[in-house]
């Protein structure tokens, strides 16, 4: 039976320390408007419902993982643009109505926007970080992925062409990307102090069935070092990474930007099932907490007993991570999955994941 | 030498420079050469065929085994469209010929990943099917509406969530209650052949090159 709460259990993980067992943060996002019978379109549209659906979610099951806001989609709205929320049948996520940037004059006349307020998506993330403060869990809230993000400001293909053919402006672009996250993740260090604080960072258009580590190291590399410096000097504590999708050959650059910055803080690693729990130990286990990566599509097309198949490998090779390791999937939980699947996800952690 | 008037050695040289042309993206050259070639006096047929498609076909290869990605294919995209558009005014219309197939393609209910998609209409167009490009997040209803309308012999449905691809029963459904003959094929990163056979598709394929096979194979070319 569990010796710890929830609480204890992940702040036990957080310090280095042994806890009873594995923590799970099963990556839950929309599939909690099932839980209280909400609109998904009002999990993104509304910071508030969010923290709501979420926060029962979290009561529900007792799993560890508090509430956050965010989306692959992030940057448009924040700069001027518009994105749809998931309202319609067979909506997932919030997605891009109008780009901000669809011709190389755009980007010059994109504003920026600073860090005495929050702007789009970056409003709803604080209804919904308050409500964590408030109650002592932290403000969890998108502080990238800049590429991903670029790629979405602008009309997608025509960015990930630019990136040969007008290379300067795709650089002119990501540089305001990366500050308009600087400047909201500094809006809510002001807001809450740094040790509340907890930046998500990820995205899938740095995947490498989409560009090659090259473009990453010309494209990405660079603008998520620039975040990332900044949230060192923050001094904000944990970081969660999620480079969404396969990126085994932009890992390379992960190392090299933990290397160079000399971090001090914690990354937790949330890969995609495509790279092994074995090779993200070898890379990252002495200093990070690595996530499961329990394959998403199964955990909705799988029944109960091969999801807890699937959690109980995944345990098995990540349990003796060094800095420590917690059950998750490789991406979001998928919205569709019965209720019993977060279940399989919390039984298999008690029956397999108990540290002697 | 000449035959026919046409200089042998050039032609080659056009012929591989079209599909150079089409490998480097460069759009630029691949509409000069596609110039040459009439001027030379090619067959546009050829010309498409041994210059632009092999091109192609090399970056399928090449995306396959990681040495291309997306952004590239992208721009190979444009200098292949580039060369067919001062190609097809020039091809010959061959009466007894069967008139192309058309597809009626688009990104299943719910889904707005549509790069898969453009490279499937792309390679399709190439290989000369007649493309209606119905884009994301289609409803079942516009699938079936736009296949009726345009009397479509192939519908290729893209589906990259595991919450879309569960739209994709339905249409097949749909095109059956409407007694529509149109063969459905379907594709995206988390559709496989167990998938396909199980909601009752005609075909499936797994990357671009294999959705040309399947579609050509469904249409009897
Ligand atoms: C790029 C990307 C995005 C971009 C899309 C930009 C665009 N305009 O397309 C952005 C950032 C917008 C995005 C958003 C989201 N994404 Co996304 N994204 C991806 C990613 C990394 C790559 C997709 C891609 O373009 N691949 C490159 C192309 C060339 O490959 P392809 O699409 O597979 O197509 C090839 C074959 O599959 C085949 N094919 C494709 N279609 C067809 C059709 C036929 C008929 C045939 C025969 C063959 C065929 O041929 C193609 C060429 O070879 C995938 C990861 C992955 N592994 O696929 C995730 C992924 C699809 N995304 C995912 C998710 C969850 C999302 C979001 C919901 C995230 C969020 N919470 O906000 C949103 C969804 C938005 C929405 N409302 O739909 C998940 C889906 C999980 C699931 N439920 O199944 C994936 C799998 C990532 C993951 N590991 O979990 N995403």
């Amino acid at each position: 039976m569990d010796k710890m709460t929830p609480p204890e259990r992940f702040q036990a993980v957080l310090m280095g320390e042994k806890p009873d067992r594995v923590p799970v943060v099963p990556f839950i996002l929309g599939f909690c408007t099932k839980i209280v019978g909400m609109p998904l379109g009002d999990f993104y549209a509304d910071g508030n419902k969010s923290f709501e659906a979420q926060f029962m979610s979290m009561r529900l099951y007792g799993y560890e993982q508090t509430p956050m806001y965010g989306y692959a989609s992030c940057g448009p709205w924040e700069f001027g643009g518009k994105v749809g929320f998931p309202y319609g049948e067979g909506h997932s996520a919030p997605y891009v109505i109008e780009h901000p940037v669809n011709e190389l004059v755009d980007i010059d006349k994109l504003e920026v926007p600073d860090s005495d307020k929050p702007v789009g998506g970056f409003v709803e993330a604080q209804k919904l970080c308050d409500r964590c403060v408030e109650m002592g869990m932290p403000g969890i809230f998108q502080g990238g992925s800049v590429f991903t993000a670029a790629a979405v400001v602008a009309e997608t293909t025509k960015f990930l062409k630019w990136m040969k053919t007008e290379p300067k402006s795709a650089h002119a672009l990501l540089d305001k990307v990366s500050q308009m996250f600087i400047n909201q993740v500094e809006y809510f260090v002001n807001r809450y102090g740094a040790d509340k604080c907890v930046v998500f960072d990820g995205g899938p258009v740095e995947a490498n069935t989409v560009i090659s580590p090259q473009k990453f190291e010309e494209f990405a590399f660079p603008y998520m070092m620039k975040v990332h410096k900044k949230i060192r000097e923050f001094d904000i504590p944990v970081t969660l990474m999620h480079p969404c999708a396969d990126q085994n050959l932009n890992i390379p650059y992960y190392i090299k930007m933990r290397e160079s910055l000399n971090w001090k803080g914690i990354y937790a690693w949330i890969f995609g099932p495509e790279t092994p729990l074995k090779t993200q130990i070898e890379k990252f286990g002495t200093h990070d907490i690595i996530g499961g990566n329990v394959d998403p599509p199964s955990i909705q097309t799988r029944t109960y007993q091969e999801v807890v198949q699937l959690c109980k490998e995944n345990i098995e090779q990540g349990i003796e991570n060094p800095r420590g390791f917690i059950l998750c999937p490789g991406c979001e939980f998928p919205p569709l999955a019965e209720p019993i699947k977060p279940m399989a996800f919390i039984d298999a952690a008690r029956q397999f994941g108990v540290y002697k | 030498m000449k035959i026919l008037g046409v200089s042998m050695v050039s032609k080659e040289e056009i012929l591989e420079g079209l599909a150079k042309a089409v490998i480097d993206g460069d759009e630029v050259k691949s509409e000069e050469l596609a110039k040459k070639s009439l001027e030379i006096g090619i067959d546009p047929y050829e010309s498409l065929m041994n210059g632009c498609n092999k091109g192609m076909a090399k970056v399928s290869d090449l995306y396959e085994l990681k040495e291309m990605f997306v952004p590239e294919i992208l721009l190979s995209a444009d200098a292949m469209y580039a060369a067919i558009d001062i190609l097809k005014p020039h091809l010959k219309v061959d009466a007894s010929a069967k008139k192309p197939a058309k597809v009626v393609i688009g990104v299943a209910q719910g889904d707005i990943h549509d790069i898969g998609k453009n490279l499937v209409k792309m390679m399709l167009e190439v290989a000369g099917f007649i493309m209606i490009d119905v884009g994301k997040d289609v409803p079942v209803d516009t699938f079936v509406k736009k296949t009726i309308e345009e009397d479509a012999d192939i519908v290729a449905i893209s589906a990259l969530m595991t919450t879309s691809m569960m739209y994709m029963e339905p249409v097949i459904k749909k095109l059956k209650e409407n007694f529509v003959k149109a063969k459905v094929v379907v594709g995206g990163a988390p559709i496989n052949n167990d998938f396909a056979n199980k909601i009752g598709a005609d075909g499936y394929g797994k990357d671009a090159v294999e959705a040309v096979k399947v579609s050509k194979k469904l249409v009897g070319v």
